[in-house]
């Protein structure tokens, strides 16, 4: 018994806001107290947070309806942190609970007998001093006794109806009474005696009422059964805490009580528990474990709907991948037989590199006018054909006119034509559509049809942009390509060996005309050298030199060419396979695959949720060992 | 004992059980669509498997059984009758797991005791702790007493309110073979809902009941027994044999020497108290029981059970008549969205066909003409091929029509099954809980894969070419035998075929949930649970006659017009023959026998397997008759 305890009950009923409750705590506690009761408030925050951030996901929904309505019932408990605990007693008809009750305040207060079931009203048992107001609870539940027993003191006393006489919780049944009391308690005395102690009824409707709650264990009728707390334990031990378990004999000690004597041996321990662990300076630290321990186990059970609905999720997301690559093989394998189709493009783009590099000579000129040529002719081919492969080999100087008309056209039906020649057929994204609504339906997301399948012609547009990601990754993929095949074929000494040989025939040319103009034509006779002056060499020279001039360069031309040809083949298939196994960023349902980010990423935050509440609840141990609850 | 049991009416009663035991298992099987109750979680179907099919028409024997909460005193009371500690007893709750039996002398010669617990696995009692294994199986325990009437069968019961679930179906088992319980019950227990709720069904039966109140505080409970059996009769609606009132006396009950002191009830109000009077032995009360008369009353009352409308087959039946009426109803409400449409069938280009009438008219060509025109051929392909050449090389190759029109017949394909799934979606979201889990298995993302996947190959490997060539060919037999106006056709050909459209053609075909709706009617009314294909030709540009179809063909129409319709005709043929070729692949690769199976269950109540248990039930009833007179 603890008498300086009567003044702060007097001095607590006001303490009934949220907002002056830490203050007045604070002044009352220490900092270490602050600390713990700001964790809650984080945690409930948290919580709160996570609810408020919707999903379109159905298991998301129920678990956070779930938190939601226990987070009204954590505010309640809040709003009464400090306010005198609720002592309930629970078990089944004939266990006692109304003897004990009467023993344990001294005086006969609720009716107790050999009737079945004796108590059909539930008494709240409450200090004179205590307004009732104070404990919120509802209060035309109760019939409400006020005793001057010490016990009192610091607690609210409520004798419950049984739970194991009705058959069905039909509305005013003891059953359904004693369900909307028990929410409310904050321990429970558990009676049970020799006869009771396995009824299947009481262990499943405890299971039920020891959520958030403390226990305490009593065997009673100590006068007329046997002891048989041990089996009583091992049959609890798997669901709860049972630290201690008390075996008394209410009657006697309700005899005790009238004749003025203290009371005696287990019922002394008993009465010493409620009286000193459930005192002022325990009354939060009890609510908080109850709190938290509700906390845990409702997050444990969105875990468990989580758990259940998560691997349908997974199978969407592979299926979204499998869709993904499926789409980025037959890009590839497009892309790969258009790249091995179009030779003369590679070939102009890589001379093209070549001679920008080479600069000016006069094989690098040679290269340009083949070049030009070889465009000019292209661009017949280029107006009519002007696939996107083509112009991803092309490049980005080249293509930047076709490109600006390929923007105008975003829209518009001829470039979704343009994806039947190029990129993903419509059948392969109607059947994208077919399997993958398929797996969305199991996962139970939620999201308007039109939002991820929807119109063709929306996946056709998104199909189209999935090309335009791919194209622009194959565009740099093909400039690495070019610069490598460049790299490998421009080197000086085979530039000097191309250069000499076409120099060669240049100079040979340049010293045959020289000769004849300068020397045999002119100085030569001049000089007196040779009589007669050769004649200037007239167009029957220059046409086969030219011819052969024309020729030598072909020759050249060719070789080289052929020289830049070889192990293209290579390059391409080097590069389509690399563009096999690069991943796009997007899928043909983008919006799905955000949607399973957002679950994943929710899921992931319930864990942590759940992990953070477990630690508390772990760092919280020991500080009401006292009791017995629920195991985690 | 009299053999009077064994008489005509229990003989027959026999016969009938048996008959109606098989009849509703095999009804329970047709009508699995409708998830009826498993038949062993039917108080009636156990009923008739534990007391009736054994007990009917045998020799008679008794069936006592101790019943009552855990740990107040089962075995104690079952150790008095035993005559010595045949059943452990244990200050521990919920300790009898298995029953433990006593059988008169001789007993087991004369009658199989495995027929009479048809549940158990048998054991002979070697040990009173062998009723606290703990195993999986249910076990019984038997052990002969001389001391026992030669047809009285005494026994021990595991507990009805434990959490141990399994003891609660052994106890049961036990009441139902059980004619007399002896309900053992304590001031703690007597208005439990588990015990009322066992002897709620221990009263339906109509069983003889001899009730102990155990552990009483003698004399302080005189005044309290009373009204703890008022209540407690009033709550199950038990008739006590007799009431016994036994003290909380543990030595005595250890030591086997507990009072048993009987009492009258009902009390009357102003008669004088009763006396403590002397403890009374209850062996020899339950022997004194008249055997015959219990007998037959608790076979009456199991029989009533199995006969009642509120738990018997008749609910049961009432339960499967509901949820086929319920189905029939959903049915019928999704029987006009069962019907697919699909307005883009496409059809192979007019050439292909009048390539196909050619052959077909070169194949009936005879003699010279068949000369002249091969040569035609040859010479004409001859001419030809220079120009094919050039094309080729300028426009490219050119796509097979065939091929695409394997493309265009795949993407149509692709439409259909994805219409499908979003109705199958929308019905398994707006059927009820018997259809949606058939139809959700199918709408799945692995079912939809495979089934693209099995179409695709499927697909491919159609041979459009003999397709085409079958159809045509048919029709042109047809056409040949029906028509005069044969070489005016095949001259116009080509002017028919190039006026033809290509033809919008709607197909229609329902997926048989319930009798197809109006909206196929009349063309499907006669097949309600097959996939029926109607190809409706709409035309899309003018030609009327080609609405008419078959019509304009068969009366002879003249000139251009009929042979248009013929032509239509023939494009329609085409398209129902494919859109078969398909609903017979959806139905086999994905509906299966759904739609059967539901057509079957929405009309089990005019089943032959309905019709059997009806008449069963019609039979017993009779026969039970003919035991009260």
């Amino acid at each position: 018994m603890k008498p300086p305890s009567s003044s702060s009950v007097a001095s607590e009923p006001c303490n009934t806001l949220p907002g002056r409750m830490i203050t007045s705590s604070g002044a009352s506690g220490s900092l270490e107290h602050i600390a713990l009761l700001a964790r809650i408030d984080d945690l409930t925050g948290r919580l709160t947070h996570w609810v408020d951030d919707s999903l379109p996901w159905g298991p998301a929904r129920r678990a956070r309806s779930l938190v939601a309505r226990l987070l009204e019932r954590v505010d309640a408990v809040r709003f009464r942190l400090e306010s005198p605990l609720v002592v309930a007693t629970f078990g089944g008809t004939g266990t006692g609970k109304s003897s004990l009750v009467n023993a344990l305040v001294g005086e006969e207060v609720s009716r107790s007998g050999r009737q079945r079931p004796t108590t059909t009203e539930p008494v709240l048992l409450i200090h004179p001093d205590l307004e009732p107001e104070t404990l919120g609870l509802d209060l035309t539940l109760f019939s409400i006794r006020k005793v001057d027993s010490p016990l009192l003191r610091d607690i609210a006393l409520i004798d419950c109806p049984d739970p194991d006489t009705t058959e069905a919780a039909v509305a005013g049944s003891n059953l359904t009474m004693l369900r909307d009391l028990l929410p409310h308690s904050d321990v429970l005395i558990y009676t049970s005696t020799q006869q009771k102690y396995r009824s299947a009824r009481i262990v499943e409707e405890l299971s039920e009422a020891a959520s958030g709650c403390r226990l305490v264990f009593v065997q009673t009728h100590a006068d007329l059964d046997q002891d048989i707390r041990e089996d009583w334990k091992n049959c609890l031990a798997q669901d709860y805490e049972v630290p201690e378990m008390f075996f008394v004999n209410s009657r006697e000690a309700f005899a005790d009580r009238q004749e003025g004597h203290s009371p005696r041996g287990e019922f002394a321990r008993l009465v010493r528990l409620l009286s000193e662990q459930l005192d002022t300076s325990r009354r939060v630290e009890i609510r908080r474990a109850n709190l938290i321990e509700l906390l845990q186990e409702v997050l444990v059970e969105c875990r468990l709907v989580y758990d259940s609905a998560m691997p349908d999720v997974h199978e969407l997301q592979e299926a979204l991948e499998a869709q993904r690559q499926e789409v980025t093989k037959s890009l590839t394998d497009q892309l790969t037989q258009e790249l091995l189709q179009n030779r003369n493009l590679w070939e102009r783009r890589l001379i093209t590199a070549i001679t920008d590099r080479w600069g000016f000579s006069p094989f690098s000129s040679m290269l340009r006018l083949y070049n030009g040529l070889g465009a000019l002719i292209a661009s017949f081919t280029l107006f009519r054909a002007r696939t996107s492969a083509q112009m991803a080999i092309v490049g980005a100087v080249q293509s930047a006119r076709w490109m600006k008309t390929r923007v105008e056209e975003q829209d518009s039906e001829s470039r979704l034509d343009r994806l039947a020649s190029f990129g993903i057929s419509d059948q392969q994204l109607q059947e994208s559509r077919v399997v993958i609504s398929g797996y969305l339906n199991s996962s139970q997301i939620e999201l308007e049809s039109s939002s991820h399948s929807g119109e063709l012609a929306a996946l056709r547009r998104t199909a189209a942009d999935l090309e335009g990601e791919f194209l622009g990754d194959a565009r740099r993929a093909v400039d690495t390509v070019v610069d490598d095949v460049v790299n490998g074929r421009s080197g000086l000494l085979r530039r000097t060996f191309y250069e000499l040989l076409s120099l060669a025939y240049l100079a040979f040319l340049l010293g045959r005309i020289g000769y004849n103009f300068f020397w045999s034509s002119f100085l030569a006779p001049v000089l007196g050298r040779v009589t007669e002056p050769e004649p200037l060499m007239t167009v029957d020279f220059y046409i086969p030199a030219l011819l052969f001039l024309v020729i030598w360069s072909v020759v050249l031309v060719v070789m080289f060419t052929a020289g830049l040809r070889r192990g293209l083949d290579r390059h391409v298939r080097g590069l389509a396979e690399s563009m096999a196994g690069s991943r796009l960023m997007h899928g043909l349902f983008p919006s799905l695959d955000e949607v399973c980010h957002s679950i994943e990423a929710d899921n992931q935050a319930l864990s942590q949720l759940l992990d953070d509440t477990r630690s508390f609840r772990r760092s919280l141990a020991g500080v009401s060992s006292a009791f017995g609850g629920r195991r985690e | 004992m009299s053999t009077e049991y064994v008489n005509q009416p229990f003989t027959d009663l026999a016969t009938a059980a048996r008959q109606l035991t098989q009849a509703v298992s095999v009804l329970s099987d047709a009508a699995s669509v409708l998830q009826p109750p498993p038949l062993d979680s039917c108080e009636w179907h156990e009923q008739l498997r534990q007391k009736l099919l054994p007990q009917l028409g045998t020799e008679a024997w008794l069936v006592a059984a101790v019943v009552g909460g855990t740990n107040i005193g089962k075995s104690v009371v079952f150790n008095h009758l035993a005559g010595g500690r045949a059943s452990s007893t244990s200050p521990l709750a919920s300790g009898t797991k298995h029953p433990v039996c006593l059988v008169p002398d001789g007993f087991t010669e004369r009658q199989d005791l495995k027929r009479v617990f048809p549940d158990f696995d048998l054991s002979e009692w070697s040990d009173a702790d062998d009723a606290l294994r703990e195993t999986t199986n249910h076990e019984l325990f038997w052990r002969t007493s001389s001391d026992l009437p030669s047809t009285l069968l005494v026994l021990d019961t595991p507990d009805i309110d434990s959490d141990v679930r399994v003891n609660w179906v052994r106890a049961d088992a036990i009441r139902r073979s059980a004619d007399v319980l002896i309900a053992v019950l304590t001031q703690q227990k007597y208005n439990d809902a588990a015990v009322k709720e066992f002897f709620r069904k221990a009263a339906d039966e109509d069983k003889a009941v001899l009730v102990v109140f155990n552990q009483c505080l003698l004399p302080d409970d005189e005044e309290f027994w009373p009204v703890w059996l008022e209540t407690f009769c009033r709550e199950t609606g038990i008739t006590p044999e007799s009431v016994y009132l036994a003290p909380a006396d543990r030595t005595a009950a250890e030591e086997l020497r507990l009072p048993f002191f009987e009492r009258v009830w009902p009390v009357t109000a102003d008669g004088p108290p009763q006396p403590v009077g002397q403890p009374r032995n209850l062996r020899a009360d339950l022997s004194s029981l008249r055997f015959h008369e219990i007998r037959v009353r608790t076979l009456r009352g199991s029989v009533r059970e199995l006969l009642s409308n509120d738990h018997g087959v008749p609910s049961w039946m009432q339960l499967l008549h509901n949820a086929s009426e319920d189905l029939k109803a959903t049915s019928e409400r999704l029987s006009s969205d069962a019907v697919l449409k699909i307005r883009d069938w496409p059809v192979p280009p007019a050439s292909l066909f009048v390539a196909e009438i050619r052959t077909w008219w070169k194949s009936r060509q005879q003699g010279w003409a068949r000369r002249i025109n091969r040569l035609y051929d040859k010479v004409g392909a001859g001419v030809l091929w220079p120009v094919k050449v050039a094309r080729n090389a300028i426009q490219g190759e050119p796509i097979e029509p065939l091929v695409q029109y394997r493309e265009r017949e795949w993407s149509a394909i692709l439409t259909t099954i994805e219409e499908l799934f979003d109705k199958l979606q929308w019905m398994a979201e707006s059927g009820n809980q018997m259809i949606r889990p058939r139809i959700e298995l199918v709408l799945q993302g692995v079912s939809r894969t495979q089934l693209i996947e099995t179409l695709r190959r499927r697909h491919l490997a159609v041979d459009f070419r003999l397709e085409l060539n079958e159809v045509v060919h048919q029709e042109m037999e047809r056409f040949s035998v029906d028509s005069p106006e044969l070489f005016t056709f095949y001259r116009q050909l080509n002017h028919v075929s190039a006026v033809v459209r290509p033809m919008t053609s709607v197909v229609l075909f329902s997926l048989g949930f319930g009798p197809a709706g109006e909206t196929v009617a009349p063309f499907v009314a006669d097949a309600a649970a097959n996939a029926v294909v109607h190809v409706v030709a709409d035309v899309a540009g003018g030609a009327a006659a080609a609405v008419a179809g078959d019509t304009a063909v068969g009366t002879a129409g003249k000139g251009a017009s009929m042979l248009q319709a013929w032509f239509h005709n023939l494009n329609g043929r085409y398209t129902e023959r494919r859109v078969n070729w398909l609903t017979d692949l959806i139905r086999r690769e994905m509906l299966g026998t759904l739609p059967e199976d539901l057509q079957r269950a929405s009309s089990i109540s005019d089943s032959v397997e309905w019709k059997n248990v009806s008449e069963s039930l019609a039979h017993i009833e009779s026969l039970l008759q003919e035991t009260h007179e």
